[in-house]
């Protein structure tokens, strides 16, 4: 066994009634805890996520002396439920032991926005060919908007173009608070960001104070509704961003969204796939707003709007 | 078809105590979940359940940022606690290691009920029961 081998991952994939039967034996000898995963998928008719195909059962053994002895108890264990009800074999990985507190990071990079911005992960620093770059610093944790996602980068892309010093900025579905963030290092007065989600208004506050913005920067529980009821310091806004999901800024149309709109201002809508666009573009046309700017990619849309 | 989504873990824990070394550290490190806020969160959450199994389901984006919502005692860990054993029988057709009253069984199907895709409290209690066959615990009235 060569040094640097530390962990054996014992994998079983099967499907829901057998994963926790399985959990609980990989539990007997796998103390400190067991992992299921499946893939997911969101239903936009009910708008809930559901779980697809079969799920994933994990344990992780310390590979040392007694690894052969438990595997081989596992095996029987698993061999004897086999006799009540069918159990696919599991199946072996060796893991290299690493530091899972940093492992995870190597899946950020520094992006490049448009011609103006940068995200970039608060642990990394800024290299002498990106210096003319306006720094947006994330760290990523629990409300969506890391940087990564095509939705919020056109989003950015956009708040790039039509973003002006000066203006003011509102902010529906915040999230992580990097589109606000971003709209006001590119030169915004103020900004609002608002969420449904208390996670994301925490995140949203780390942002803004990650990236030194935290004065022009009001962050708050609510939407749209919460915003026309005056719940905050400010209820229009030169620049109206939105990184949603298309079911859900039909929904804001109805609630009210394009009064948050000064008259000749933006609203950007991002988080849109390809075959939902249209319906989008017909009801804010309804609304008063032509589009000024189309951009993609992959599936996803993002669109740009003038009142 | 894209989608922001992109999976569910399903960590199961002793309350109180996660940290980055496995399983936590390769089940979220793998989707790019920054694990030390996972375990801050997890452990603040679950601080005044210490002793108990309590199961963390994580929904994964697809940019790495996650929610996650705690549930229930796995249906096991309760079987064990009513039964008072604390391993389930590795021979569980021939080995009976302890034994619950359908009243107890009852008690785990409504504290699980919630979390399990059971149309009624007897299709519930009917599923309890196979796991409790599956661990050599036997349901008695």
């Amino acid at each position: 066994m060569a040094e640097d081998i530390h962990w054996l991952e014992v994998k079983v994939t099967c499907d829901g009634e057998t994963a926790e039967v399985v959990s609980e034996v990989l539990s007997r000898y796998i103390a400190d805890g067991v992992v299921t995963e499946t893939d997911a998928k969101y239903d936009e008719a009910e708008e809930v996520l559901i779980e697809t195909g079969d799920i994933r059962v994990f344990g992780y053994l310390p590979y040392d002396e007694k690894t052969d002895e438990i595997r081989n108890k596992i095996e029987e264990a698993l061999w004897h439920l086999n006799m009540i009800q069918p159990i696919p074999n599991p199946t072996y990985k060796i893991i290299l032991d690493q530091n899972w507190m940093e492992s995870w990071k190597k899946y950020y990079k520094p992006i490049k926005i448009g011609e103006k911005l940068l995200i970039l992960p608060s642990w990394l620093n800024q290299t002498d060919e990106d210096r003319n770059r306006i720094i947006v610093k994330i760290d990523p944790s629990m409300a969506f908007g890391t940087g990564t996602h095509p939705t919020t980068q056109m989003c950015m892309s956009l708040s790039e173009e039509f973003c002006q010093p000066g203006m003011d900025v509102i902010d529906v579905g915040c999230g992580s608070g990097i589109l606000s963030v971003a709209a006001i290092k590119l030169g915004a007065k103020k900004a609002l960001g608002v969420d449904l989600d208390y996670a994301s208004v925490v995140a949203a506050k780390n942002t803004a104070e990650l990236n030194s913005v935290h004065e022009k920067l009001e962050v708050g529980l609510g939407s749209v509704t919460e915003i026309n009821n005056c719940d905050f310091s400010f209820q229009n806004a030169n620049l109206v961003l939105t990184n949603i999901l298309a079911p859900i800024i039909l929904r804001l149309f109805t609630n009210g969204l394009s009064k948050l709109v000064k008259e000749n201002g933006y609203l950007i809508l991002s988080g849109i796939l390809d075959y939902q666009s249209d319906e989008v573009v017909q009801k804010a046309l309804e609304e008063g707003f032509h589009l000024i700017k189309k951009v993609m990619i992959n599936d996803w849309v993002a669109l740009a709007f003038q009142k | 078809m894209a989608k922001k989504f992109k999976a569910f873990v399903k960590l199961v824990l002793s309350a109180g105590k996660a940290n980055p070394a496995p399983p936590v550290g390769p089940a979220l490190a793998a989707h790019g979940v920054n694990i030390m806020a996972f375990c801050k969160e997890y452990n603040a959450r679950t601080q005044n359940k210490m002793g108990e199994i309590i199961p963390a389901e994580i929904s994964v984006y697809t940019d790495g940022s996650f929610t996650f919502i705690l549930k229930s005692p796995p249906t096991a860990f309760l079987l064990k606690k009513a039964a008072g054993i604390e391993k389930g029988s590795a021979v569980p057709n021939k080995e009976k290691v302890g034994k619950v009253t359908r009243d107890q069984v009852r008690e785990i199907a409504e504290t699980k009920f919630k979390d399990m895709n059971a149309v009624d409290m007897e299709d519930a209690m009917a599923q309890i029961e196979g796991t409790a066959r599956n661990m050599g615990i036997t349901v008695v009235d």
